[in-house]
């Protein structure tokens, strides 16, 4: 059959893998639908072929309890990689090996601010190398990919992905390829650019890069990390929750807040802490509530679970957080479920909130977070100001990407600097030392 | 002859329709539903659609003009 436009076809996607390899960890059974419970091996695929259904890594607990233990953790790597017992590879991590172990800041000045006595804050926007949590799925999808026998790696990006896919790629000599509007603004690529990726500017809207990419992933034998290697990519969020736990002192907490975006990393935050708990690495919590923040211009689950529903409407995104404007997102059927069965909430922050949720931030934490950043400050303390979340609650709020990043959302939004002449009198005259 | 896997949504306005129907009625196209969650006001489908590419083109702008929204299988592929 003739498929170029065949969206996705797995007998293709799966080309270059090494099977032996892929089915002899341990630790993974084989990758599992979702929906219908269907097996596959562990390799490139990422629907199932019997009801399109997506698929998740399949682990065999019972022998990752006999291996994993608090003190096998400790005496891991300072990375993401001290989890590598819950993570999809087989062999040892051959990409990202610094990526995770950010910050979890204890928030005392924001949370003072909110009404919150124990609000952290998982600082995220230090992540190594590209400075976002796209370093962790990535670092991740990429050893998975490697162990399957790819040599070029793919993705479709404005951003924060572009950037992480592009850094390791170079750090590890892998062809990548990077999709991106045509129109998207030249700044934006700069921060690829310099790895020196090939970056395919493709004329036509969102819908059409989407759907190019699409095919492209079922016809070239290329580890398209969103795509068909999506179960072992999404995988790597999980870390997220591991690091809470342990820097709280193997705690769960009580309340998370976590931006939406694609719905993947709530889930996986989520996935993460049961994890650790079935295994026995914490107690559970719970009440544990999953909370999440979207940008009002772009929030398909915030209306969904506004209106109760479990139908996703898909919306045209406009709002100054590029990096969570998914207008029709791939789990956000699964994040609003996660936030259903948890009695958390949802919320979302205007552009002004945004902007505002960043300066809180900054101003009290010192910490410069891009605009998720913003909107996941913003619909905290909306959450705070609704009830939602206690005074005493152990509260983390997940800051996913650096300032840095997304400059140009602060145009206008933030003083002058106060000019004077090169005399003390002027000083005197304009400083007001008191401030 | 090309095969597309998609992912539909239907709007309130739409979601009584028979729009399957019209798609096979109306171009030489062969539809397999997969998965599909339809409510009185809103509805989502996922499907296989088989036929030459001009054609199942065609079909996807036919849907689009009816206000369906349309897919791939893997939704928004485009990441920030």
């Amino acid at each position: 059959m003739n498929r170029p436009s065949a969206p996705h076809r797995e007998s293709d996607s799966t080309r270059g893998e090494n099977v032996a390899n892929a089915s002899a960890g341990s630790k993974i059974k084989g990758l599992k639908c979702r929906e219908c419970g269907r097996l596959y091996p562990a390799v490139a695929m990422h629907i199932c072929e019997f009801c399109f259904g997506p698929l998740e890594v399949d682990y065999d607990y019972e022998a990752i309890a006999g291996r994993l233990s608090r003190r096998s953790i400790e005496e891991g790597p300072k990375s993401l990689w001290r989890y590598h017992e819950l993570l999809p590879v087989t062999g040892a991590p051959t990409v990202g090996l610094h990526a995770g172990m950010t910050p979890l800041v204890h928030a005392k000045r924001l949370g003072k601010l909110l009404g919150l006595d124990n609000l952290y804050l998982k600082n995220d926007t230090v992540n190594h190398p590209t400075l976002s949590f796209k370093d962790r799925v990535v670092a991740v999808a990429m050893t998975r990919a490697r162990e399957l026998g790819f040599d070029t790696v793919a993705c479709a990006s404005t951003g924060n992905l572009a950037n992480s896919v592009s850094a390791h790629a170079a750090s590890v000599g892998m062809k990548c390829f990077v999709f991106i509007p045509h129109d998207l603004e030249a700044g934006k690529i700069l921060g690829n650019l310099i790895y020196h990726p090939t970056v395919v500017a493709v004329r036509g809207n969102y819908d059409d890069v989407n759907r190019l990419c699409s095919e492209i992933g079922g016809e070239y034998p290329w580890a398209f990390v969103n795509i068909n290697i999506r179960p072992y990519y999404a995988e790597g969020s999980k870390s997220l929750a591991f690091e809470t736990a342990e820097q709280l002192g193997w705690r769960v907490p009580d309340q998370v807040v976590v931006p939406i975006a694609s719905g993947s990393l709530l889930t996986k935050i989520w996935k993460g802490f049961q994890e650790f708990s079935k295994l026995g690495i914490v107690s559970s919590n719970p009440s544990l509530r999953v909370n999440g923040a979207q940008a009002e211009g772009c929030s398909p689950v915030y209306r969904a679970f506004v209106s109760g529903k479990n139908h996703l409407v898909p919306v045209k995104p406009n709002t100054i957080a590029k990096s969570l404007a998914i207008g029709n997102p791939a789990d956000g059927f699964y994040s609003l479920d996660v936030v259903f069965k948890s009695k958390g909430a949802i919320a979302a922050a205007t552009d002004p909130e945004i902007v505002e949720g960043m300066k809180l931030l900054a101003e009290t934490e010192g910490i410069f977070a891009e605009t998720a950043g913003g909107v996941t400050v913003a619909s905290l303390k909306k959450l705070c100001e609704e009830g939602r979340i206690g005074r005493s609650d152990l509260t983390v709020a997940y800051i996913t990407g650096n300032g840095l990043k997304t400059m140009e959302a602060l145009t206008g939004a933030l003083p002058e600097p106060v000019a004077i002449d090169a005399s003390l009198s002027s000083f005197r005259k304009n400083v007001n030392p008191s401030n | 002859m090309t095969q597309m896997r998609l992912h539909l949504t239907f709007p309130e306005e739409r979601v009584r329709e028979p729009i399957v129907y019209e798609i096979c009625r109306n171009f030489p196209v062969v539809v397999n539903i997969r998965r599909a969650d339809i409510s009185e006001d809103s509805g989502w489908m996922e499907l296989e659609m088989d036929g030459e590419l001009a054609d199942l083109e065609r079909t996807v702008a036919y849907l689009r003009d009816r206000g369906v929204v349309v897919a791939p299988i893997e939704k928004s592929i485009l990441e920030g």
